[in-house]
């Protein structure tokens, strides 16, 4: 099976510090996978570097099945061609509705001049709905993001996502201060969301990622430590040394 | 759901229907209609405004819904101003000399005409050529077509250099006022071709209409700056509703979710950027012809910032709270400086409001920040809330 995602050899370094190093890591067209790593082991430089933020040192980023290097590329075309991102902390537009955020989101054309002669169909209400439904916001379409609850604007950022259609989705820490049903909602979302699609999820949380049920990769320093299920990674003896010890400590 | 452009902006039916009223108010109150409560030159005053609450909704656009807080755009209104003026002067001058050589026994050649006119325009500043700048300036129709080009490119140019470089924030703010600056010093200099310091004069005259008085030019004008406000009013309010008001907003609040949602910020931001610079122009180009006379002094750094404190006055985000802030805040500056406020004695120190107008002005600026962020029109806000 061809690869979505190639990442080979990659580094990038910040003043002297090695942030990511010859990092090789590879993703599947439909495939959930969590990553799972102690701090300032590359997990966000990683996200910056395929999502164009970052420019790294060395190495290839090659996407789809026409192997473009997105490298070269930027914020906006890379979001283009089909990859998705939810920040850490969660960044809907508050000012604007649910209804705005998503419409915003949605997969269509994204030049000024076609966003200025926009015209609201159908269409795309039914999109909006459709998402809205998948994230659990259908009665909230109308009211202002800045007013939901910090699980609902994490939800809204993840529809956001799912509005944009995206062939491979970088998820950041979704469950981060979610209560319990929260986060197995998101679970679910997440597991939907991966039948059809790559997820990439990065999460401290040993819990969540043990609800995702899927292959986990480790990431130390930069390179990655080990890959398989999670009850293979959490009895590697070097992960428990570096990262569970820690975690656990 | 789907409701009409109107429906969603009521804010656009009450301000074309109080502008139209107060249309129709000033017309019957001015000199032309008999009535002459109003004088000429309060009508030009009014008139001006309306042309500051223009490039006012312009700058809100561009600082209070994209983020860009533009600390040039009266450049931009200059330079309209300097593009209608051209063509006023040289088409009032070639009257004038066509006329007195009339009067000469032998026919004038084109060139001797020529000659004369460059001698009027540009005897002050010790030279009779038309510098390269003036080729269009015979033509009223090219001179207008550059009231719309010339800031654009201008705009355009700045914009693409800034925002690819990622120049945001307070180093865009200085980098206009750099823009502003360098090209108020550059008119300044007699040999820039506009006349260095006298800047263009006599504006107020329309060529070919001399028997005209000046009380009926002054309400043609006062006409036309309302229907350009009017207009400019729904052209904003059309942008910044639906789905680019949304990505502006965006852009505003969070400019690198906004690019990982696939938008190309820069391209809207140089879309806001150059569409308000050329409104910005047209405003210029109705307001000095009421003014009488630009020089560079117009488009010095300060301008821009008082354009935007007109705009945080009034409160941003809003385009009524723009044209409020403007007219409110130059038509108070005019009576404070202009004499009309009385001077406060203290017995050991009297106040004139003409030296203390700025200080007063910024302290209102202070306050308006600190403790009603919304400005005037967030009064209407209270209004609504009460009703409802």
């Amino acid at each position: 099976m061809s690869m979505l995602l190639e990442v080979s050899g990659v580094s990038v370094t910040f003043d002297g510090f090695r942030a990511i190093n010859n990092l090789s890591i590879n993703f599947a067209p439909a495939e959930l996978r969590a990553i799972i790593g102690p701090n300032g082991a590359g997990k966000t430089t990683f996200m910056d570097i395929v999502t164009g933020k970052t420019k790294p040192d060395e190495g290839r980023v090659i996407w789809g099945d026409r192997n473009i290097s997105l490298l070269g590329m930027s914020e906006s075309q890379i979001a283009m061609e089909g990859i998705g991102r939810k920040f850490q902390k969660p960044t809907v537009f508050e000012a604007q509705t649910v209804r705005q955020n998503l419409a915003m989101a949605l997969k269509n054309p994204r030049g000024p001049f076609v966003v200025l002669m926009h015209k609201k169909t159908k269409l795309n209400a039914a999109r909006i709905e459709a998402v809205a439904e998948q994230i659990g916001l259908s009665d909230s379409l109308t009211r202002v993001a800045g007013e939901l609850s910090h699980g609902q604007k994490q939800w809204l950022e993840i529809g956001m996502l799912l509005a944009q259609e995206p062939r491979l989705m970088l998820v950041d820490e979704p469950a981060a201060g979610m209560t319990p049903e929260e986060r197995e909602k998101t679970t679910d979302i997440l597991k939907e969301a991966a039948k059809t699609r790559a997820v990439v999820v990065v999460e401290h949380d040993m819990e969540f990622v043990r609800r995702l049920d899927c292959k986990v990769t480790v990431l130390h320093e930069g390179s990655v430590l080990a890959e398989g299920s999670l009850d293979h990674v959490t009895s590697n003896q070097t992960v428990i040394d570096v990262y569970l010890g820690r975690a656990h400590a | 759901m789907q409701r009409s452009f109107l429906a969603q902006n009521p804010s656009v039916i009450w301000f074309i229907a109080i502008l139209a009223l107060f249309n129709v108010i000033v017309t019957i109150l001015s000199e032309v209609s008999g009535v002459g409560v109003i004088s000429t030159s309060f009508i030009k005053t009014l008139g001006k405004t309306l042309c500051l609450c223009l490039v006012a909704i312009a700058m809100d656009v561009v600082w209070g819904y994209c983020g860009i807080l533009s600390l040039g755009h009266f450049a931009f209104f200059g330079i309209g101003g300097y593009a209608i003026g051209m063509w006023l002067m040289y088409a009032r001058t070639e009257l004038i000399v066509i006329e007195s050589l009339a009067a000469q026994a032998i026919p004038s050649t084109a060139a001797e005409i020529s000659d004369a006119i460059g001698n009027q325009i540009f005897g002050v500043v010790g030279s009779s050529e038309f510098p390269l700048i003036w080729t269009f300036a015979d033509s009223l129709f090219l001179q207008l077509l550059m009231v719309i080009l010339v800031p654009g490119l201008l705009a355009l140019a700045f914009g693409w250099l800034a925002f690819r470089s990622r120049v945001t924030g307070v180093y865009l703010s200085i980098l206009t006022q750099a823009m502003t600056l360098a090209l108020a010093l550059y008119l300044f200099q007699n040999d820039s071709g506009l006349r260095g310091n006298n800047g263009l004069s006599g504006l107020q005259n329309i060529p070919g209409y001399r028997d005209l008085p000046q009380s009926t030019v002054s309400i043609i004008f006062f006409i036309a700056s309302a229907i350009a406000l009017g207009a400019g009013y729904v052209f904003f309010a059309w942008i910044v509703s639906g789905k680019m008001g949304s990505v502006i907003k965006g852009i505003r609040d969070n400019e690198a979710r906004v690019r990982f949602l696939g938008y190309h910020v820069e391209r809207y931001k140089l879309f806001v950027f150059t569409v308000t610079a050329v409104v910005a122009g047209i405003a210029g180009a109705l307001y000095y012809p009421q003014a009488g006379i630009i020089n560079p002094g117009e488009i010095a750094p300060i301008a821009s910032i008082y354009l935007a404190v007109w705009v945080a006055i009034g409160g941003r985000g809003r385009l009524y709270g723009a044209a409020i802030g403007a007219a409110f805040v130059s038509l108070v500056s005019s009576w404070f400086t202009g004499g009309g406020a009385p001077n406060i004695n203290l017995g050991f120190y009297t106040i004139q409001w003409t030296d203390w107008w700025l200080v007063l002005l910024g302290f209102s600026f202070v306050a308006v920040t600190l403790f009603f962020p919304k400005g005037i029109g967030g009064l209407f806000d209270l209004l609504v809330r009460k009703q409802s």
